[in-house]
């Protein structure tokens, strides 16, 4: 080896260098540390996965402690990466990938702010989980199972966030929501649990071409599935424009169509992975999965993948897209707020202010509150993971008293409920931060990104037709429905008097918060819910890091808006919870009627699975009926008459082979056969015949002389 | 007045007895009777011919060397039989059938 390279390089030191030219060459300005700490935090779960995957027993106690040990190495590595890139040079490599024909595909990393935050945020959020799980699920009998999935779902979705191409993009995000189909699937003995995870894989598929279907017109235009190339700044998209009905780019032009068909793809990949409105249904029906499931993918992370999305393709809507985008963000929450209002599963509720707030961070991309809309993405996956925590230890403990006392409830309804303050103090103050986070109260986190969404839509509507004003007016009572929901939901399960006690006064209990892999990921993710984390200044937005990130001009306190809206929002907020804690406790004040048409509307959650069912399920199971008959008359019918007319032919085949080939050599056998039989008689080892035989040639022989 | 002619015919008519005993019977001894009658047969018809040879009488001298052979060739064949019929357990020639191939 040296000494074929000694021609091209007379020393090794200039072998070296030109190695480490060419690596730079290949990555230009970082050192390498950064890429393979990202790179050793994406493969630590899968590692895990698999470490989990070849170990006996059913019920192992080591998966679990594998997989938190896995994940908590992610997310220190992380930690170091984030400090890195957090506001500095953002670190990208590549790697040839393979070729067709002369197109070169390149594979690599992509470090900025928006993927360093991201990879905090997921591995931050899933350390708790993790820890909690190892308490939650630690009687399934399929605990190790649960791991293994679990640590592949962290895999995708952390691969998801650091890669630099589209396709590889899309591979990810096939595999963050299959591995959301299995875990939502998890206990598939439950025909529910089947149900909703077929549901969800469904409604993800329809998200997924079209996602696939922009992905396959932005290299049809732009000849790259490179990220940066396409999305950095200066980068190809923001070069291209739309003139006389031609979508014109430095590379080439599509007609203008193409271009609304593509965002048209990718909000259909958002709606489905951010339960956005047309494709929403899935969500509530998800968390038939187990608890700290739903706290780590339906609420904090996967279903953040979409609004993740959008910021990473950002450049490439128009304004009409993204007024387009915020009116269905807008309603979105809307409608989620109002359905969450009057629903009664515990889970329900909070799955239901997922696709709310969800909405809000759609909505916030559309009125251009980029920066405000990542950071709600960041403090709502804190403070809804820690409510849905907390959902989960509410319903362990209820499930203990329903089968410790066999009762016939659903530990999930709270409408048994209340009182829960004393027996579960601990839970019962994170629900709390947690909740008052979700309002959007000042000292929490939830405040600093919402009121920015506000205010910013207030913004973007002021100098707008009349009817842009819908937005940021639907916005605000968002925020009043969420304020009033949240209450009811608190006051519902942990005030007042213990409503399972009046059901059945006999039944006897003892609940507690449980142990430190309990109270542990709660504490974590209750003090994350508080504005410190996020800015030293409670009440300015502007002042969050989060959002500074992302900003990239200074906002200016320009109009009065900056201070009437959150004052406003937060004065009436306030009065709504204290109402509901008086309709809810007290029982004075109005109590709501429970017949009318907006009561039903909610509770039925604006009917639109009824009516998916009917229009759309409907539809497709005549069309498929409709092709299973023709499948089973025409297509079968075609084939049954091919295959007759084959079994005749090979029927008449088959009597020429076995009567007139096979009859020629069964003849010439039955002649040898004959002669055989006959010539062996001579050969029968009787000395009588040998004598008879040897007169009879004699004979012969005589008569044939003589004649 | 006996002719030569019909020594012959007596003879070949022993001779063809004997043939026919040898090829049909399933006894040994009587397959034995039929070989002696063959002898017997050829010897009668040394005998008829042997009175054109009146000085020597060769023909007859020649019956009696036939009949002591065949004497003894008898008794050779018994001894056979008696051990064909110890191994055997049988004197049928027809189940006695190891010079097959």
């Amino acid at each position: 080896m040296g000494r074929l390279n000694i021609q091209v390089s007379p020393t090794g030191r200039d072998l070296e260098g030109l190695i480490i030219n060419y690596l730079k060459t290949l990555i230009p300005y970082q050192d390498l540390s950064t890429i393979y700490f990202a790179i050793a935090a994406v493969l630590l779960p899968l590692f895990a996965c698999i470490v989990n995957c070849c170990l006996p027993g059913k019920r192992n106690k080591v998966s679990g402690w594998i997989a938190t040990i896995a994940i908590l190495v992610s997310c220190i590595l992380s930690i170091s990466i984030f400090a890195k890139i957090w506001n500095g040079h953002p670190a990208h490599i590549q790697q040839l990938w393979f070729i067709i024909g002369s197109t070169q595909l390149y594979a690599g990393i992509l470090l900025n702010n928006l993927s360093a935050i991201l990879l905090l945020l997921v591995s931050v959020i899933a350390l708790p989980v993790h820890i909690y799980s190892i308490a939650y699920m630690k009687n399934d009998e399929n605990y190790d199972r649960y791991f293994i999935y679990l640590s592949f779902f962290c895999f995708s979705m952390l691969a998801l966030v650091v890669v630099d191409s589209m396709a590889l993009f899309y591979a990810f995000w096939e595999l963050v929501g299959f591995s959301s189909y299995l875990l939502i699937g998890f206990w598939f003995t439950r025909e529910k649990a089947v149900q909703a995870n077929k549901k969800a894989f469904l409604m993800n598929r329809i998200g997924d071409v079209g996602l696939l279907t922009a992905i396959i017109i932005l290299f049809a235009q732009y000849h790259t599935f490179d990220i940066t190339q396409l999305f950095g700044d200066g980068g190809l998209v923001s070069q291209s424009t739309i003139t006389n009905g031609l979508w014109i780019s430095p590379v080439g032009s599509l007609p203008a169509i193409w271009q609304y068909v593509a965002c048209g793809g990718i909000f259909l990949g958002v709606a489905a992975k951010s339960a956005q409105f047309p494709l929403h249904t899935w969500l509530p029906d998800a968390m038939e999965g187990p608890t700290s499931v739903s706290a780590l993918i339906h609420a904090a992370t996967m279903v953040a993948a979409g609004v993740f999305l959008l910021g990473r393709v950002y450049p490439i809507f128009n304004t009409t897209e993204l007024d387009i985008l915020a009116v269905i963000g807008c309603f979105t929450a809307f409608m989620a707020a109002t359905i969450a209002l009057t629903q009664n599963d515990l889970k329900r509720i909070l799955a239901y202010s997922t696709i709310s707030q969800l909405g809000f961070m759609v909505m916030a991309m559309g009125v251009g509150a980029y920066a405000s809309s990542l950071f709600h993405l960041v403090t709502h996956a804190f403070f809804k993971c820690l409510l849905f925590l907390v959902a989960g230890i509410v319903i362990h403990q209820m499930q203990h008293i329903k089968e410790d006392n066999d009762l016939d409830i659903d530990p999930q309804s709270i409408l048994y409920m209340g009182g829960l303050r004393k027996k579960l103090p601990f839970t019962f103050i994170a629900a709390v931060i947690g909740g008052l986070a979700l309002i959007g109260l000042p000292f929490t986190s939830g405040y600093l990104s919402k009121d920015g969404i506000l205010i910013q839509a207030v913004d973007w509507s002021d100098n707008k037709n009349i009817l842009f004003r819908l937005v940021p007016i639907g916005a605000i009572i968002t925020t009043w429905l969420t304020a009033f929901y949240v209450a009811r939901l608190i006051v519902k399960v942990f005030f007042g008097e213990f409503k399972l006690e009046q059901f059945h006064p006999h039944i006897k209990y003892h609940i507690s918060d449980g142990g430190w892999k309990y109270r542990v990921p709660l504490m974590l993710l209750a003090v994350a819910c508080l504005f410190p984390l996020f800015s030293l200044n409670p009440v300015l937005y502007e002042h969050a890091w989060v959002f500074t990130g992302f900003s990239s001009t200074h906002l200016q306190r320009i109009n009065i808006y900056h201070t009437i809206v959150p004052i406003g929002v937060n004065i009436l907020s306030l009065f709504l919870i204290y109402w509901a804690w008086a309709v809810y406790t007290e029982r004075k004040l109005l109590i709501f009627p429970q017949t009318g048409l907006l009561f039903h509307m909610s509770y039925h959650e604006w009917y639109i699975d009824k009516v998916y069912r009917k229009v759309i399920v409907r539809a497709v199971m005549a069309l498929s009926r409709v092709l299973s008959w023709f499948d089973r008359k025409v297509i079968d019918g075609f084939i049954h008459l091919l295959s007759t007319v084959t079994i005749a032919i090979s029927k008449i085949a088959a009597w020429f082979d076995y009567n007139v080939i096979d009859g020629i050599s069964r003849l010439l056998t039955f002649i040898v056969q004959i002669t055989g039989n006959f010539v062996r008689r001579f050969q029968g080892g009787k000395i009588q015949y040998y004598l008879f035989s040897m007169l009879a040639i004699v004979l012969a022989l005589l008569i044939y002389l003589s004649v | 007045m006996i002719t030569l002619t019909d020594f012959l015919i007596v003879s070949a008519a022993l001779f063809c007895i004997g043939l026919y005993m040898i090829v049909s019977k399933h006894n040994a001894i009587q397959i034995l009777i039929g070989i002696e009658l063959m002898l017997n047969g050829a010897i009668l018809n040394l005998v008829a011919f042997g009175k054109f040879d009146k000085i020597n009488n060769g023909g007859q001298i020649f019956a009696l060397f036939a009949i002591v052979l065949a004497a003894a060739t008898t008794a050779v064949a018994l001894a056979i039989i008696l051990n064909v019929y110890k191994k055997y357990r049988t004197i049928d020639p027809g189940r006695i059938n190891n010079l097959k191939d």
